[in-house]
Order: C-alpha cells, then sequence, then structure tokens
C-alpha cells in the first residue's frame, strides 16, 4: 500500500517536472518565433511569454516559502 | 568569536559601590533619551555623505530623465519646450521602438536562461565532479569576464567574419559549406550572433559565483542523501539548489539589469544597430535618438520605459524567487 502510495507520488513529481519543463521551453520558442515579426502585438506576446516563465518560476518556489 | 562570562561577586560589588547615585550623577551620565539622540546625530552625520551622493548622482539624474521625458529638446540649443505626454505618443507609432523592444525581451529571456541554466550546470559538475583539469576549464572560462567588452565585441567579430572569419573557416573545413552565414549581417540570426557573445562574457562569472556557494555546502548532506539512494540528479535538485538559493536569486536579479546594460555596449562595437536596425536593442536606440538624432526629449521618454521595464522585472523576479533562507 505504502510502496503504491510512493509510486504515485513520484509519478506525480515526475509529471511535474515534465510539464514545467515543456512550458518553459514552450515560453522561451515563443519569445524567439514572435521575434521575427514587428508588431505590438507580437511584442506583447513576447511579454506573456516572459510573465510565463516567472509565474513558472514562483510556482516552483511556492512550496519553499 | 564572542564570549560572555560573567564578572566575580566581588568586583561586582565593586562596581556597584563606586557608581554614582542617580541623584548625584545630572552632570556625568547622560539619560538615555539624550544618549540615543546623539547616537542618532551620528548614525546621520555618518549617513550624510553617501545619501548627499546618492542624491546627486543617482535620483537628480532619474528625476531629470523623467522630466526631460514632457519636452522636445535638440540636446544643444536653449530652447525647450514642453509637449506633456506627446514623445510617449509617438512611441506608438514607432515600429523602430517596437524592434528594439522585441529584441531586447529577446536578448534578456533567451541569453538568461543559456547563462543562468549553463552557469548552474557547469559549477554542479565541476564541484562534485571530479574532473581532470578542472582549474584549467574554470581558468578559461572565467577569463572573457577580466576581458573588455570591446575587446570581447572584436574578438567575436573577427570570429564571426564571413571570408577568413573561425566559424566559417571551420565550416568550410568540415565541409559544411552550406552552413556557412554572414553571421553579423543576416537579419534573421545577428541579434543571435550578439546573444552568443553574451553569454560567453558573462558565463564563467556565474559558474564561479555559484561554485563558491556550492563549495560551502557540507560533505554529509551528499553522503547522506546518497547513502538513502539519492541519484546525483535529486541531490542537486533536494540539496544544492535550496542551499544556493539566496545567491541564486540575487544573482538573477542582478543579472537582469547587468544584461541590458550589456547588450547595449556589445550592440553598438559589434553591429551599431544593424543590419537595417534589427539588432537594435533599447538602450542602443535611446542613444541613437538623444545623441545622434538630436531628439532629447524622445531619448528620455525611450529611457523611462527602458527604467519602467527594468524596474518591473526585477522587482517581479525578485517576488517570484523569495522564500526563507536555509541554515546549515
Amino acid at each position: 500500500m505504502a510502496g503504491m502510495a510512493e509510486m504515485k507520488d513520484s509519478m506525480r513529481t515526475a509529471l511535474l517536472v515534465t510539464v514545467r519543463t515543456l512550458v518553459a521551453a514552450a515560453c522561451v520558442a515563443l519569445v524567439v518565433i514572435e521575434r521575427s515579426t514587428v508588431g505590438w502585438g507580437h511584442l506583447g506576446v513576447m511579454l506573456l511569454a516572459l510573465a510565463g516563465l516567472l509565474l513558472l518560476l514562483a510556482s516552483y518556489n511556492r512550496r519553499f516559502r | 568569536m564572542t564570549t560572555l562570562s560573567t564578572p566575580p561577586h566581588d568586583s561586582a560589588e565593586r562596581t556597584a559601590r563606586s557608581a554614582p547615585s542617580p541623584r548625584g550623577s545630572r552632570r556625568g551620565a547622560r539619560s538615555p533619551v539624550r544618549r540615543r539622540r546623539g547616537d542618532l546625530r551620528f548614525v546621520l552625520a555618518c549617513l550624510l555623505p553617501a545619501l548627499v551622493l546618492f542624491a546627486v548622482f543617482m535620483v537628480y539624474p532619474t528625476m531629470n530623465v523623467f522630466r526631460m521625458s514632457l519636452y522636445t529638446w535638440s540636446g544643444f540649443s536653449p530652447d525647450m519646450k514642453f509637449v506633456g505626454l506627446d514623445n510617449f505618443r509617438h512611441l506608438m507609432d514607432d515600429d523602430q521602438f517596437v524592434r528594439a523592444f522585441q529584441n531586447t525581451v529577446a536578448l534578456l529571456v533567451v541569453v538568461t536562461v543559456v547563462t543562468m541554466g549553463m552557469g548552474l550546470f557547469l559549477a554542479a559538475i565541476m564541484t562534485r565532479q571530479k574532473l581532470r583539469g578542472r582549474n584549467l576549464l574554470r581558468f578559461v572560462l572565467y577569463i572573457p569576464n577580466i576581458l573588455s567588452v570591446v575587446v570581447i565585441a572584436a574578438i567575436f567579430s573577427a570570429v564571426y567574419d564571413q571570408k577568413n572569419g573561425l566559424l566559417n573557416g571551420a565550416l568550410r573545413l568540415l565541409s559544411l559549406d552550406g552552413w556557412q552565414q554572414v553571421w553579423l549581417g543576416n537579419q534573421k540570426i545577428v541579434l543571435y550572433s550578439v546573444a552568443i557573445a553574451m553569454v560567453w562574457q558573462s558565463l564563467g562569472y556565474y559558474m564561479v559565483l555559484y561554485m563558491s556557494s556550492m563549495a560551502g555546502i557540507p560533505e554529509e548532506l551528499y553522503e547522506a542523501a546518497s547513502l538513502d539512494g539519492a541519484s546525483v540528479t535529486r541531490q542537486f535538485f533536494s540539496i544544492t539548489l535550496p542551499l544556493i538559493w539566496q545567491n541564486l536569486r540575487t544573482s538573477l536579479t542582478f543579472f537582469i539589469m547587468s544584461a541590458v546594460n550589456l547588450s547595449f555596449v556589445l550592440v553598438r562595437a559589434m553591429t551599431g544597430g544593424g543590419p537595417d536596425s534589427s539588432s537594435e536593442v533599447l538602450l542602443s536606440y535611446m542613444y541613437k535618438q538623444a545623441y545622434t538624432n538630436s531628439s532629447y526629449g524622445y531619448g528620455m521618454a525611450i529611457g523611462v520605459v527602458i527604467f519602467a521595464f527594468s524596474f518591473l522585472v526585477s522587482l517581479l523576479v525578485s517576488r517570484a524567487t523569495r522564500r526563507e533562507p536555509l541554515q546549515f
């Protein structure tokens, strides 16, 4: 029973790490892609991606507060 | 180290006997309120030179930037015209400004992520793994930090040279002629060529900074973790990262501010903002407007945007990374 719970917990952690890594990569990719076209809308998307990275950092840090 | 000890009884009695009575001590002893006031005056006197310098060289110029952003001024003539928020209204229609802003954000994100990631990774490897020649590697990686940014720009201009550059030469040698590029002339890749130079310049410094933090972590923690079966990655995320977090947090905030400044110097020295303004960053565009285009007020409006952006990002990073310091 305890082994199952431990496995479930480690699976959850692995999933969380994967999702966070993917979101971070997507935010960086978004910044690089949107930079190629000039415009306020594209700049807005870049700033949103930057905000996404900061939110990700805050969510990682939340459990240590 | 400070040691506290209680005085022997007889000496305490002697002190009590020799101490003047409260009534007869008006002239000799000072009341706590007066002493505190005197201390406060002394502290203020000590702080005053620093406060004056801070006000003259930081507060006044910053306020002046805000004030000048409301005027049109060529920078030379005595005529200054108050235009209110007109300079900011022009910014909204300026495509060059938007492009410079986009380039600044792109550099900030890409360079910060790569430098911090690689710095942490290399520091962890050099501290935890017994690599042969790691002192030499550390020395080699730290060298760019002691070089002037202009020298770095000259080195990278030589590396990126279209005909005789190291990069295109190496590609030719490897029969990868199709991969050859005009690294500083292609609008699509010029910004990333500058980004590589930025990473190269700052990587060693942050690596050494993190190494010094990691060196202070007790070895027993890692031994206990490995006895419990924790992998190297787990040890990094559960021991190393939490214990160097305060250092990481400070350096991240610091790096964001310095990346904005460093990008200006490298862009000025390597590309001058070109080709066709494709590598222009906010600071270089501000410089161009204020000192080359004789639109000082407009340049200061860009300066206000840079100030607000840097301040906001640093504040958000500081908030996002705040946590209780761990003691070990």
